[in-house]
């Protein structure tokens, strides 16, 4: 299997904007949750949530320039330049890149915006604008124009699984020589639909914190941000670590294999009926982190798992877990080789092995 | 990049041309397509546009439509590969589904509701969120390999099947069933509209007197193997995937780059990996939509990559079936490369004295040994997957 490594990473999220605002997080292992207001049956109520601020992105690119770009889009811009310019390959020839974008929900603010021009205005007034900007591919397409990317791109939505499924292809890319790197990225927004469903999930009574591996109550809570890597084959140099493998598929009756000598970073993020399938995965003795506190509940959260794995194998020292029981405080220990693993449903799994 | 062909053991096809690959290619050779108002929702807008609807078909309530009839389409894929249930369970078995609607939160029903105040049901959303395409043949067939819904708008069939094609390539699958899925919904029916790229008769690719396209829906899916799997088997390959590309016009949100730069380098891609010439392709299975900016493309790229070669597009007979299209159009290409004959582009009548060519303007005979199949998509991506003659029935 060919190996990658990790040359740059670009993240947005509730903690700040870039790999030192994301360092500070999981070193402290807090962050602030802001909240967003829905309609509801009820009135309007305050969904809690973690927010992610695009305006760094004006670093990039002239704000006139973004006036007709969503906020789906502007997140996957902004760690687009972000990871490229971690890369040093920021005014670099992209002739030979790929680009790789996941996303469980896609842009759902502008799908909703594009329904809400029909409901309101009729058949005959539904929004273009909108309607083109509610395509999942629209983020992929605004990186590719801005930047110039004219390799292949493409954009996976697989629910939960999008990212390690996104990475499936993306790292085939590198195998078979198609791309010299791949621009490699998760987006998902917080939106009103997506509050509102969380609402309705969770009823009045929203946690204000998450407690990951918690089943016995709902403690998740929704995030938006975006996590790209700059990814190539391992053809030496300066990166931040390798990516070894990556396994993703279903599991119907069989049992889960993982490797029994790396960490393994859980993806667990407060919804209680996967908590006991991640309880489940870790042998006994086994060593487990959990960072998902740190940036909330939602599909692009893997690629998060893989920044904060990059962060700390370039250290050689696991961040300390923010919440959930001490078995999953690694604490001080070395790390030189890590397993994240994602979990869904009653039988979907991914892992992606990454080390030093 | 120089790669190796991949077999393709099974076809399966649900679309307004027909239930199943045989009825579809009937409908086809024939010349028959039957374009109409939409009868599954109801429009106010003042102009009717035909859509081309997949008829006699109910989906289960479980299930968005478009989910449903991916696995129609998988089932009719794996029974032509002679795959039984039990057989696949004991294989790595990935699924990559390309899609524009099958992973969009976007009931309208429920929207409307909750406009207005109300706690809608929540089955519609919960339903979305259990019709992933690709999951959902995951789970109907047992699959226990990766899945990947890919939504690359209008190119998500094709692109679907040239990663599976790299993934059995790289050992990750034994096999792999591949293709695209879409149903036609209201939202989709208005967002064209308002686009004002749709044709208010039927549509008409590469015809002077296009208007634009008439939207569809269906499933396309091919069964890909491995050739460890497919020798032990003793099956039969159908075709082969020979190669694939894909490249970002980096241009426009929805207008393609006029001077095709990206789809000369995905089709410079897809016949590099074989290293097949342009002239030794046969015909090619153009995008075609009848919207004029798409064909003027095409056709221009098409006479300057492949003088002389035949092109048609079967979109006349299906509509554009959006992210099924490139697994639809897949399906079509393989089994006319192996019948060695080519339809007739539906719609066409009068050339367009701005193009360079014309397509097809009744079927023919074709003897090569390689063909094209060619998506043209929103976001600017274009995606090409070069198919070749499979082993002698």
């Amino acid at each position: 299997m060919t190996r990658l490594l990790v040359k740059g990473i670009g993240v947005a999220g509730a903690f700040g904007t870039g790999v030192e605002s994301f360092q500070n997080a999981l070193a402290e292992g807090r962050v602030t949750v802001g909240s967003i207001d829905v309609a509801t049956g009820e009135g309007v109520q305050t969904v809690p949530a973690y927010r992610a601020d695009t305006a760094g992105l004006e670093e990039f690119v002239p704000k006139r320039a973004l006036r007709r770009v969503d906020h789906y889009s502007k997140l996957a811009l902004l760690g687009s330049y972000l990871a490229l310019k971690d890369a040093e390959m920021l005014g670099a020839d992209l002739g030979r890149i790929g680009l790789v974008i996941a996303s469980g929900y896609g842009a759902t603010a502008t799908t909703y915006a594009f329904l809400d021009s029909l409901i309101s205005g009729g058949d005959n007034c539904a929004s273009p604008t909108h309607f083109a900007n509610s395509v999942h591919n629209a983020a992929a397409a605004n990186v590719a124009i801005t930047l110039g990317i004219r390799g292949p791109s493409l954009t996976v939505s697989q629910f939960d699984m999008s990212v390690p499924s996104a990475l499936v292809s993306a790292r085939q890319w590198l195998a078979e020589g198609r791309v010299d790197a791949v621009l490699f990225g998760a987006i998902d927004e917080v939106s009103e639909l997506v509050a509102y469903l969380q609402h309705r999930r969770c009823g009045p009574r929203h946690a204000v914190s998450m407690v990951p591996f918690d089943a016995g109550s709902e403690s998740s809570i929704i995030g938006e941000g975006a996590a790209f890597l700059v990814l190539t084959r391992d053809e030496g140099g300066p990166a931040y670590c390798g990516i070894d493998s990556v396994a993703t598929g279903n599991i119907f009756g069989g049992e889960l294999s993982l490797p029994d000598d790396a960490l393994l970073l859980l993806g667990a993020d407060g919804r209680s009926e996967l908590a006991r399938r991640y309880l489940d995965a870790v042998p006994a003795g086994g060593k487990a982190a959990c960072y998902t506190p740190l940036y909330g509940c939602m599909p692009a959260a893997a690629a998060f798992d893989l920044a904060a794995a990059a962060l700390a194998l370039k250290s050689g020292r696991a961040f300390a877990s923010p919440a959930g029981p001490s078995l999953f405080a690694p604490g001080k220990g070395d790390v030189s080789r890590i397993c994240s693993l994602r979990l869904a449903g009653p039988s979907e799994y991914a892992t992606v092995v990454m080390s030093c | 990049m120089t790669t190796w062909p991949v077999a393709i053991t099974g076809l399966g096809c649900i679309c307004a041309a027909g239930g199943t690959v045989p009825e579809c290619l009937d409908s086809l050779y024939a010349g028959r397509r039957a374009p109409a108002h939409p009868t599954r929702f109801v429009s106010s807008h003042p102009t009717p546009f035909p859509v081309f609807e997949v008829r006699d078909y109910r989906e289960p309530p479980e299930l968005l439509r478009t989910s449903a009839l991916a696995v129609q389409a998988a089932r009719e894929a794996f029974a032509d590969a002679g795959f039984s249930p039990e057989e696949l369970r004991g294989l790595r078995v990935g699924v990559c589904v390309g899609t524009t609607v099958g992973s969009a939160l976007n009931d309208e029903g429920f929207c409307r509701a909750h406009r207005a105040g109300e706690e809608p049901d929540l089955f519609p959303m919960e339903r979305i969120l259990n019709s992933n395409p690709a999951a959902v043949i995951a789970r109907a067939f047992k699959c226990s390999g990766p899945c990947q819904t890919v939504v690359n708008a209008c190119a998500s069939g094709t692109d679907a099947v040239g990663l599976a094609a790299s993934w059995i390539r790289g050992g990750i699958c034994d096999v792999t069933i591949a293709g695209g899925a879409d149903e036609l919904g209201r939202i989709t029916y208005h967002g064209f509209i308002s686009l004002m790229i749709t044709d208010d008769s039927p549509c008409k690719p590469f015809d002077r007197d296009r208007k634009g396209l008439n939207l569809g829906e269906g499933a396309g899916m091919l069964v890909l193997e491995s050739e460890q799997v497919r020798v032990r088997r003793g099956a039969r390959a159908r075709s082969f995937v020979m190669g694939y590309g894909s490249a970002c016009d980096a241009y426009h949100l929805t207008a393609p780059q006029p001077d095709g730069v990206g789809l000369r380098q995905a089709v410079a891609e897809a016949l590099s990996c074989c290293a097949v010439a342009a002239d030794q392709v046969s015909f090619v299975n153009a995008h075609g939509t009848g919207t004029p900016d798409n064909d003027r493309v095409e056709s221009r790229v098409l006479a300057e990559l492949f003088p002389g070669v035949p092109y048609h597009s079967t979109k006349g007979y299906t509509g554009h079936t959006l992210g099924a299209a490139g697994g639809i159009e897949a399906v079509f290409t393989v089994a006319c490369l192996e019948r060695g004959l080519i339809p007739a582009s539906a719609g066409f009548e009068n050339a367009d004295p701005e193009l360079a060519g014309e397509p097809l303007r009744s079927n023919r005979e074709v003897a090569g040994g390689f063909a094209l199949s060619q998506s043209l998509a929103f976001g600017g991506s274009n995606s090409v997957l070069l198919f070749g003659k499979g082993d002698a029935a």
